[in-house]
């Protein structure tokens, strides 16, 4: 018995030895550049993992692709923990380590970026989703930094609107993670959508303020499943899941009754979820999903620090008129005239004709 | 009201079985007098290796997939426990700190693994077991749907297991050795027991049982190991403690943890419940459980031995 547990066990250690060996090149994907004063690029990531199919996978696979075109070095740092002083730990390791442009997705990097942006004047920072502020929240953003804001309520519209659009006839439900400003807007735009398309193509789908909730957490897959049954459960077909862990345990859900034949749907977030709900072939739960373009925003900001066009110190706003958001390019859900509706409402939004309030007004919260 | 409740039945037991089975599993291995709070560590790794060999065999075999996964869950928890075991057992070490180990290492390897073998750190499964309705039991009134509606095949085999496990632990000789092992080792031993062969036994079994756990939690709820086990190994840790070691208390400690969870977690979309802070709902099975561990703790019924290393030398 001893015998064997040896073995087994040096068996284990080998494997975990030779594993180590192979993981610094899966972490450096940028390829050496003849040029010594080529720009390093460097991310640290939000909650999460890097590959979390939202948030950080989305920035990440836009400094990737920069990395390439540009033949940059990249790298990405996960933070310990999800304080400021975890986050200015790992900047702080990326600009010593001459990583002179970093990345930070997430409304959390706020006063962290308010920090380094002084200690370390000679950096470039792109923060995504929040701006610079001493917890004030009144908004200090030096040369050296850049603050890019989407327009979610946007995004959210148009989920909303191909969603009633292709129903006609139903229900349709919310269920948010944190109760923070990206989420809201989604919410938000995300009624005013469905409403638009009562008003303006006579469909009835009724939304009931009940069913319009934020859980709490990005992360509760098991609660983002019961609460997807409580509402499909009510009568709800389609949920607009903004809400990452908790959105998959929606998805989830909704799969496992597609395969019994029910007709329910997940309106996707951030990223083109289609693939994620897949339950059997190629047909999916996902109706369409609700996009940012936070790979466009970091590549171009990238593009524009090596242009010589870094846009230091201003607050950026991408919307639909500089295609910074909208629905996935292909919906094998929707029909093509829906696509084609919703096409039009983005151009209308480009053109400034159709305005999407980002407040609450007299929506539900 | 008693809508909500039927409502509600199959997704709080669909959250228990989990939770059940691994607490079923450290309930092994602490009567054989091993601690095991590394049955959250075990759970991940049986998360992992269910979601790896689901996703990597469902296209071929798309109905029996989710079993070999299920099954070669247990395998890798039993084995994964044996690490324990070896460190608790064979070496005397700590048994606290070999816990922490277990899950430590669990967390890192299952990511490390995950990224190695399929290039993300999460690992989506397409399909997991579906809920089915069982035709005659169904109708009996009221049990009827509230126990055999909507009820997955993972279910009645944890059930089956438990019902096995309870009669090996208390009608078997081999029970009645392993309970020894941990009121009293010496004892034991001195009645011709190998002390150190049925420890091991005990914690692979915990192991399978916690491997089984964290398969069957991803194949009916989560769909998808993304790294963490969520704390369900020690939610399953506190079942274990707040059913006082006894596979019935168990099963209600267990049953108390997921319905009280699916109730808080529901509560959001029910308006009756929606006016109760969701904090108090979350927190409620938690501070019951202190309560009760408060109260109860002068009968506690921990096995005598626990935590302690066998050492044939002191009497």
């Amino acid at each position: 018995m001893r015998k064997w547990l040896a073995l087994l066990l040096v068996v284990v250690f080998v494997f975990a030895v030779v594993g180590c060996a192979t993981e610094d090149a899966v972490v450096d994907e940028g390829e050496d550049v003849e040029e010594v004063a080529a720009l390093r690029v460097g991310m640290v990531t939000d909650a999460g993992t890097i590959d979390d199919k939202s948030f950080n996978q989305g920035t990440w696979e836009g400094v990737l692709l920069a990395g390439q075109d540009f033949g940059l070095e990249t790298r990405y740092l996960k933070p310990g923990g999800t304080t400021e002083a975890d986050y200015v730990t790992e900047i702080g390791n990326l600009v010593d380590a001459d990583f002179k442009f970093v990345v930070c997705p997430g409304f959390k990097f706020e006063t962290a970026i308010f920090d380094v942006q002084d200690r370390y004047p000679d950096a470039k920072f792109v923060l995504i989703d929040g701006y610079p502020h001493a917890g004030d929240w009144e908004p200090v953003v030096k040369e050296n930094v850049v603050s890019i804001f989407f327009a979610e309520h946007e995004s959210g519209f148009l989920g909303g609107l191909a969603a009633a659009l292709q129903l006609q006839e139903g229900e349709v439900a919310f269920i948010g993670g944190m109760e923070i400003p990206a989420v809201q807007k989604f919410n938000w735009g995300f009624q005013q959508g469905v409403l638009y398309a009562n008003e303006n193509y006579s469909t009835q789908v009724v939304m009931n303020a009940d069913n319009f909730i934020y859980q709490g957490t990005f992360d509760d897959v098991a609660a983002g499943q019961v609460l997807a049954a409580a509402m499909f459960d009510k009568g709800v077909d389609a949920i607009f899941a903004a809400a990452g862990g908790v959105g998959i345990g929606a998805i989830n859900e909704a799969k496992a009754r597609a395969a019994t034949g029910q007709a329910v749907w997940i309106v996707g977030v951030d990223v083109d979820q289609y693939a994620e709900g897949i339950y059997e072939g190629d047909k999916s739960i996902i109706l369409t999903s609700a996009m940012k373009y936070i790979d466009v925003a970091a590549y171009d900001m990238i593009k524009a620090e090596l242009d010589g066009t870094f846009p230091g110190g201003e607050i950026l706003m991408f919307n639909a008129a500089n295609f910074g958001i909208g629905i996935p390019k292909e919906n094998p859900n929707l029909d093509p005239e829906v696509e084609a509706l919703v096409a039009e409402a983005f151009a209308a939004l480009q053109a400034g004709t159709l305005v999407v309030s980002d407040v609450q007004g007299d929506l539900f919260k | 009201m008693v809508d909500l409740i039927y409502q509600l039945f199959p997704y709080a037991i669909a959250f228990t079985v989990p939770l059940l089975i691994t607490s079923l599993g450290g309930l092994y291995s602490e009567r054989s007098g091993v601690i095991n709070i590394g049955l959250e560590g075990l759970m991940l790794m049986g998360m992992f290796v269910g979601a790896l060999i689901i996703s990597r065999t469902e296209s071929i075999y798309p109905g029996t997939a989710i079993w070999i996964g299920l099954l070669a869950a247990m395998l890798f928890g039993a084995v994964f426990a044996l690490l324990h075991a070896f460190a608790c057992v064979t070496l005397n070490a700590n048994q606290v700190i070999s816990g922490i180990a277990i899950n430590m290492i669990a967390a890192a390897v299952t990511v490390y693994l995950a990224r190695l073998i399929s290039g993300s750190g999460n690992i989506q499964i397409i399909r997991g077991l579906s809920r089915q309705t069982i035709p005659i039991l169904s109708d009996i009134p009221i049990l009827g749907r509230l126990l055999f509606t909507q009820t997955y095949a993972t279910t009645w085999f944890v059930l089956l297991i438990l019902v096995v496990a309870t009669f090996l632990l208390y009608k078997t000789r081999f029970g009645l050795r392993l309970r020894a092992c941990g009121e009293h080792p010496h004892a034991a031993d001195s009645a011709g027991v190998n002390v150190y062969r049925m420890r091991y036994m005990a914690v692979i079994i915990s192991g399978a049982c916690a491997g089984l756990g964290g398969a069957t939690f991803i194949v009916t709820i989560s769909g998808e190991f993304n790294g963490t086990a969520a704390g369900l190994g020690f939610l399953a840790l506190a079942a274990l403690i707040f059913g006082q070691w006894k596979p019935w208390g168990i099963l209600g400690a267990a049953f108390f943890f997921g319905f009280a969870s699916t109730v808080a977690n529901v509560s959001q979309v029910v308006p009756m419940l929606a006016q109760i802070p969701g904090i108090y709902l979350k927190t409620f099975p938690y501070v019951v459980t202190l309560a009760a561990l408060v109260l109860s703790s002068k009968y506690s019924l921990a096995p005598k031995a626990i935590g302690e290393p066998y050492d044939k030398g002191k009497r």
